[in-house]
């Protein structure tokens, strides 16, 4: 058929309806639908498989402890804990906790899980730290005592950990089967790569909640086409805003952003290739670098510079002073080189992946940053997986990393600079400092708030003067969604990743 | 004729074990350990004695050759193993992913073909008229622009702007036609959008070529009518070389679809292939690589033997 003009006049008057073609599946009353970042590889509730799985086992899952949207703690299967000495805790549980079978949590539950996460076969990303209970004690069905084999003013924070959710020791075991919960969801279903259904669960613990009837997860790994979802209304919430749309966000009176410094990036260091064992050098490489480029560059201003250790500002154990203690000061950079025997710097590399941008740019601000006072640096931008591993086994001179503490206590920084754990991307190589692991010690054994305040200070100082880490950026970590819902709250600092507890006081519409 | 195919098929198989072995060697050759980078998600320090129990677990802690010959062994049982990430059969990720590749590039091939031929055959018509020259520029347009470039455009578009569309993702047929057609949209019409243009090309190259045919001055000098001319003798004969490169194309399609998945996050077979690539996730990588190659193999060794039984010189070559 030949176009006339008629028809096409007709076609023209028609396209307005095509508004009305219902091209999205209707909302379904209570259920929220969430724009995961990437599919869950694994919702195995031990094993650590990143933070999209971490916000689904928050659904499903609860332990005995959880952060509340103040980031303090507050009983989740256990109603009450005490330390009844130092290496002493005992946790009275709830007399309503139920598994999603329907079985009641009891002392022996939460016992075999903490075996279970120690046994010499477990990949629980908590095996060390089970390992360091000494014994469990359950004198009744709702009192577990746990001993610890020294003492520790950090445990409770372990158990409020999404890597520490307990699970029924009656699950299903086998392929494709998943441990059963106590959380305020129920997976019913998932499509593999695509989404994962959760249905509320009726009997959970806490009277009223959750509020939704459901939350239908579907995951977007292009972080472009996560924001276009929310904003074209197929999704109502989303994680992960990247940092370029943030300002849009904000500008869309449809759409409200909820973001938080939190994660941030790091140099580390391996302290067996030439000069960087030498704690001056990695000193002027902390004053030479200009962090508000990294902010700009990496983040588009969304995060702000870090100067000293990655203490949040609301942390009791903040020192303003102490945090800018590697702010930038070429001229203090240069003097540190002529001090350790290089007045006209050296050559080394960088190594950082080209996989995501914001270790790439922030690695090409560190190599313009460290050529204006001298140092020449190549830069080795592999993927992310032989990043890591090249990471692990100590091949680089001065590493790019990005990360976030384990919650937001200064004892999370022992992942980073306790230089007597394994060798690990995440920290220098070849490089110990014996003060700092005597004062993370302390620290974590100390019950006596001011006293561990100063063990902090001292550490935060010494760490200034010899540089294990190098801070340089926080990044700011949004959600972003729509005006109706409800409840959801993104958590400050170390605990953003942890936000996902917020959705069983979350509603919609 | 008889050993003939029996040496294709031969040939082929020996492919298919060549493109296994280059698979499995690179994969593993490749920097980068699946239980490390399972157990480091998110940025955190993994525990050592975790990642070597897991290491031992998935049988990497054995040389080599030892997991070369178990592959071969499970191959040859038809067994492409399971992910290391989470247990799931890479047969069970292969049959679930790949229809669904393959209907994207199928709607992408029979678009170009609904577009691409009558408008080629139009523009050779009327070559060199206005018609054919915005035609032409058009399909070069398509060709240039890249395929990530038409496929944001037509999400900041219909998804963004009119909001006619969803921004992307899928749903089972069988769940819900309508919707699962939606989606299934834009994804074609990017996929669709470099096919046609070739089609378009292909088809105006081949019409412009029939019509100066000594049949075709004979079919007008027989009085027989344009339009049967036209269907019967000038595109009959045009379209065997386009119908051959649009099978090409679409055979190269089938691991070329990554972008257009992944901006519409159409859970196709490039996304699994692409995460098992960043994960380390061996078996999942040589299974669908392996996938793709039979596909490939058995497309030439079907070509190779219609050639072969239409045309006796080629098998007596």
């Amino acid at each position: 058929m030949t176009p006339t003009r008629r028809s096409l006049l007709a076609a023209g008057a028609a396209l307005p309806l095509l508004r009305a073609w219902p091209a999205r599946a209707q909302r379904q009353p209570g259920v929220l639908r969430f724009g995961l970042s990437s599919f869950p590889p694994s919702i195995q509730p031990w094993v650590n498989t990143g933070t999209a799985a971490a916000t689904v086992k928050l659904l499903i899952h609860r332990g005995l402890v959880s952060f509340a949207p103040d980031g303090s703690l507050r009983g989740e299967l256990a109603e009450s804990w005490s330390n009844d000495s130092p290496t002493t805790w005992t946790f009275r549980l709830r007399e309503n906790a139920l598994f999603q079978n329907g079985d009641r949590v009891t002392a022996e539950d939460i016992r075999w899980n903490l075996e279970q996460m120690a046994a010499e076969r477990s990949t629980a990303y908590y095996r060390a730290q089970a390992q360091r209970i000494a014994r469990i004690e359950t004198p009744d069905a709702r009192t577990v005592r746990i001993v610890t084999m020294e003492p520790m003013v950090t445990l409770p924070l372990w158990f409020a950990n999404y890597h520490m959710m307990m699970v029924s020791p009656r699950s299903p075991t086998g392929a494709g089967t998943l441990p059963i919960g106590a959380g305020p969801f129920v997976l019913r279903g998932q499509e593999r790569g695509v989404a994962l259904d959760l249905e509320a669960f009726d009997r959970y613990y806490k009277p009223g909640l959750p509020r939704l009837r459901g939350i239908r997860m579907v995951a977007y790994a292009d972080e472009n086409l996560r924001v276009a979802a929310l904003q074209a209304g197929d999704v109502d919430l989303i994680e992960y805003v990247p940092w370029q749309a943030m300002a849009s966000i904000e500008a869309d009176p449809k759409l409200r952003l909820d973001a938080t410094d939190g994660p941030f990036m790091y140099l580390v260091f391996n302290a067996t290739r030439p000069h960087l064992g030498d704690a001056r050098i990695r000193r002027a490489i902390a004053h030479a670098i200009k962090r508000e480029e990294i902010v700009k560059a990496a983040f588009f201003g969304r995060g702000s510079p870090l100067e000293g250790l990655p203490l949040t500002p609301g942390s009791t154990f903040y020192d303003s002073d102490l945090a800018s203690g590697w702010r930038y000061d070429p001229a203090r950079a240069r003097a540190l080189l002529a001090e350790a025997g290089v007045p006209n710097g050296f050559t080394t590399s960088i190594l950082s992946t080209a996989q995501y941008g914001m270790h790439k740019d922030t690695a090409e601000v560190v190599q313009q940053n460290l050529a204006a006072v001298g140092i020449q640096a190549e830069l080795r931008l592999p993927d992310w997986a032989t990043r890591v591993t090249l990471g692990n086994r100590g091949q680089y001179d001065i590493a790019v990393m990005g990360t976030t503490t384990e919650n937001n206590d200064p004892d999370g920084l022992s992942t980073l600079i306790d230089g007597s754990l394994a060798p690990s991307y995440v920290r220098s190589i070849g490089l110990r400092v014996p003060r700092i692991e005597e004062l993370l010690a302390a620290g974590r054994a100390e019950f006596d708030e001011g006293k561990r305040r100063a063990i902090y200070a001292e550490l935060q100082r010494i760490a200034l003067a010899e540089a294990p880490i190098v801070g340089l950026a926080w990044r700011s970590q949004g959600y972003a969604m729509t005006p109706d819902v409800k409840g959801f709250k993104a958590l400050a600092g170390a605990l953003n990743f942890f936000s996902g507890i917020t959705l069983e006081e979350a509603s919609i519409g | 004729m008889l050993l003939w195919t029996a040496r294709r098929i031969l040939v082929s198989l020996v492919l298919i074990w060549i493109v296994a072995t280059v698979v499995f060697t690179v994969i593993h050759l490749v920097p980068g350990d699946p239980a490390e980078l399972l157990l480091s998600s998110g940025g955190m320090a993994p525990d050592p004695a975790a990642v070597a129990e897991l290491r031992e677990r998935l049988g990497l802690d054995r040389p080599f050759l030892v997991q070369y010959g178990d592959f071969l062994g499970r191959l040859a049982r038809g067994d492409l193993g399971a992910s290391m990430i989470d247990d799931h059969p890479v047969i069970d990720e292969v049959l679930l992913r790949l229809p669904r590749t393959l209907e994207l590039i199928a709607v992408g091939a029979v678009l170009a073909v609904v577009i691409g031929i009558p408008v080629g055959t139009e523009a050779a018509l009327r070559r060199g008229t206005a018609f054919d020259r915005a035609t032409s520029a058009t399909a070069a347009l398509l060709l240039a622009v890249p395929i990530f470039v038409v496929g944001t455009l037509l999400v900041l578009v219909f998804a963004q702007w009119l909001r006619w569309m969803p921004a992307g993702g899928y749903v089972p047929l069988a769940q819900d036609p309508w919707q699962h057609l939606t989606l299934l949209t834009m994804p074609a019409l990017a996929i669709a959008k470099g096919l046609v243009a070739v089609v378009f090309r292909m088809t105006r190259a081949a019409v412009l070529d029939s019509l100066s045919r000594d049949f075709v001055r004979t079919a007008r000098a027989k009085g027989l009518s344009p339009t049967r001319i036209l269907v019967h003798h000038v595109v009959r004969n045009a379209i065997i070389p386009v119908l051959t490169v649009l099978a090409l194309h679409m055979g190269t399609l089938l691991g070329g679809t990554v972008l257009v998945e992944y901006v519409f996050n159409w859970p196709g077979m490039s996304t699994p292939l692409l995460k098992a690539v960043e994960a380390r996730d061996y078996p999942m990588v040589v299974g669908i690589v392996l996938t793709i190659s039979v596909l490939f193999v058995a497309l030439n060794l079907v070509m190779d033997l219609v050639y072969a039984a239409l045309d006796p010189r080629i098998r007596h070559a």
